[in-house]
């Protein structure tokens, strides 16, 4: 475990040496911000058209928590789809190229060490990205008045989020153990995503058994339990399966890539 | 402290390596020579570990490399071909990295990284990016993350490509100073560095051993086969053994 931490530190360490997190850092933000504001116009328009009717059923029903957050985890969750392709492309992918691979396994340092180490050091970079838009939630408390946050709600929001994130970066860790180039980790990634979160549109064309299955296959739609403020087994399930099967490929894509 | 039995490694259809043996002697240091593509590389990757072997068997300080591949890795340091850097990261940040990864203690972590440095002269650009460093500084952090954590064993691939004369002969004192307390094994095309250096002479062609031997008895072998009259003639350069090995 010292030793996958060290591998963790000395990922940080490049991550935060190279543009490529700050890029990704400022994408995530700026389209979740712009996106962020539309909400908060939308809730402001809601809000008067409620007040112009007098309708105090539909005022006392009308919270931040459905107008704006479950949309904008769901936003983001789909961002993540763009931005985790380059979050992860580099991590085997560049010691493969540069032969510093060879390095790590002349080291006393087991091969899933190496994975846990690489798989750390993108969970803290995907952490930091998602604290970055915690913000929102802050300024809605701030000027929302008497009405507020529900917070759990919003916390689990983020853990849907964050748990979302950690299958998306074991994804293209696993992807980026099979080639030396970054570019095609990055691609075969983004096509594996795209593919994980458009099957829930295949998913509402068809019916029966076909429709559950395709529904539970699709990514994002995990999401929206979580900010409803409910934690499914079967969303944790999904995506704590993903993770382990992500890792477990990773570790015998590394093993292999040793014999090769 | 190095024994390599009847060792072969197949890449698919390719014979690698073909049944070579050799054994180096703690504090020994060996000439490991060979035409490009001979299958240098292959072994030395074999004896650190890195790579399984297809058969044979291959003991580095008396633990066998596929059966307790950590050990041999605690008591390996290797200088690949290629020096395997991080460009990103600053040589201290690097060889403390490195030095972590090979199980040096935290509290003697950044006295080692000194250490290595004052050894290979990297002192003085120990703080910069080493994606900034030219090929002869890169090639002596290379060095230095081989030395790290005082490795009994060090395979070193062509430690001197890149460097400048004077650094050349540098590294070539480094290395005689290293011998004794460490076995080293040497790969190299410059053959006088073999002369200059190292005590027994390992040659393969493709992958095959031609010749294992210490320097003498391998030029008095070929100084009695190349007179006619059964005269001992004069002993033959090591260039020119080795061109008659190679080229058979």
């Amino acid at each position: 475990m010292k030793n996958a931490l060290a591998i963790a530190k000395k990922e940080l360490n490049i991550y935060f040496a190279t543009p490529i997190a700050y890029v990704m850092f400022t994408l995530f933000v700026v389209i979740g911000s712009y996106y962020f504001l539309q909400l908060i116009t939308q809730y402001e328009a809601i809000s008067k058209q409620g007040m112009m009717m007098q309708n105090q059923e539909f005022l006392s029903r009308l919270n931040f928590q459905d107008v704006i957050f479950r949309s904008l985890f769901g936003f983001l969750g789909v961002i993540l789809v763009f931005i985790v392709p380059f979050l992860t492309m580099r991590l085997i992918a560049e010691e493969r190229r540069n032969k510093t691979i060879e390095l790590l396994f002349t080291t006393p340092i087991t091969p899933i060490e190496i994975v846990l180490g690489k798989y750390l050091a993108a969970l803290a970079i995907l952490a930091c990205a998602l604290g970055l838009t915690f913000l929102y939630p802050v300024l809605v408390e701030k000027f929302a008045g008497a009405t507020g946050v529900e917070w759990r709600s919003v916390l689990l929001g983020y853990l849907g989020l964050f748990l979302l994130g950690a299958a998306f970066m074991a994804v293209g860790l696993f992807v980026s153990a099979l080639t030396d180039s970054q570019v095609v980790a990055a691609m075969i990634t983004f096509v594996l995503l795209l593919m994980m979160w458009i099957i829930g549109w295949a998913a509402q064309g068809s019916e029966g058994a076909l429709k559950d299955v395709l529904q539970y296959l699709a990514s994002v739609s995990h999401l929206d339990s979580f900010s409803k403020g409910i934690v499914d087994l079967k969303d944790l399930v999904y995506f704590l399966s993903v993770i382990t099967l992500g890792l477990f490929a990773t570790h015998r894509a590394v093993e292999a890539h040793r014999w090769s | 402290m190095i024994e390599v039995s009847h060792l072969t490694k197949n890449y698919r259809d390719l014979k690698a390596v073909d049944d070579i043996s050799f054994q180096v002697a703690s504090g020994q240091i060996l000439g490991f020579l060979g035409p490009n593509g001979a299958g240098k590389t292959t072994t030395m990757r074999i004896l650190t570990g890195v790579l399984p072997p297809t058969s044979g068997a291959v003991k580095v300080a008396g633990f066998d490399v596929f059966e307790e591949p950590l050990e041999v890795k605690r008591r390996v340091g290797y200088l690949p071909e290629q020096p395997p850097l991080y460009p990103e990261m600053t040589v201290r940040d690097y060889l403390a990295f490195v030095a972590s990864i090979k199980g040096v203690a935290k509290k003697q972590r950044s006295s080692e990284v000194e250490r290595v440095a004052d050894r290979t002269a990297s002192r003085q650009f120990i703080d910069r990016v080493i994606g900034n460093l030219s090929k002869g500084q890169r090639q002596r952090v290379g060095l230095a993350q081989a030395l790290l954590g005082d490795p009994s064993v060090l395979i070193l691939d062509e430690p001197t490509v890149g460097l400048d004369p004077a650094q050349i002969i540098e590294v070539r004192g480094l290395i005689r100073s290293l011998a004794g307390k460490h076995t080293i094994v040497l790969s190299t095309h410059i053959l006088s560095e073999v002369t200059a250096t190292c005590q027994k002479v390992l040659i393969i062609s493709a992958g095959k051993v031609v010749a294992w031997d210490d320097l003498d008895g391998l030029r008095n072998k070929h100084a009695t086969a190349l007179t006619a009259d059964g005269q001992p003639g004069p002993a033959p350069s090591l260039e020119e053994i080795y061109l008659k090995l190679t080229s058979a």
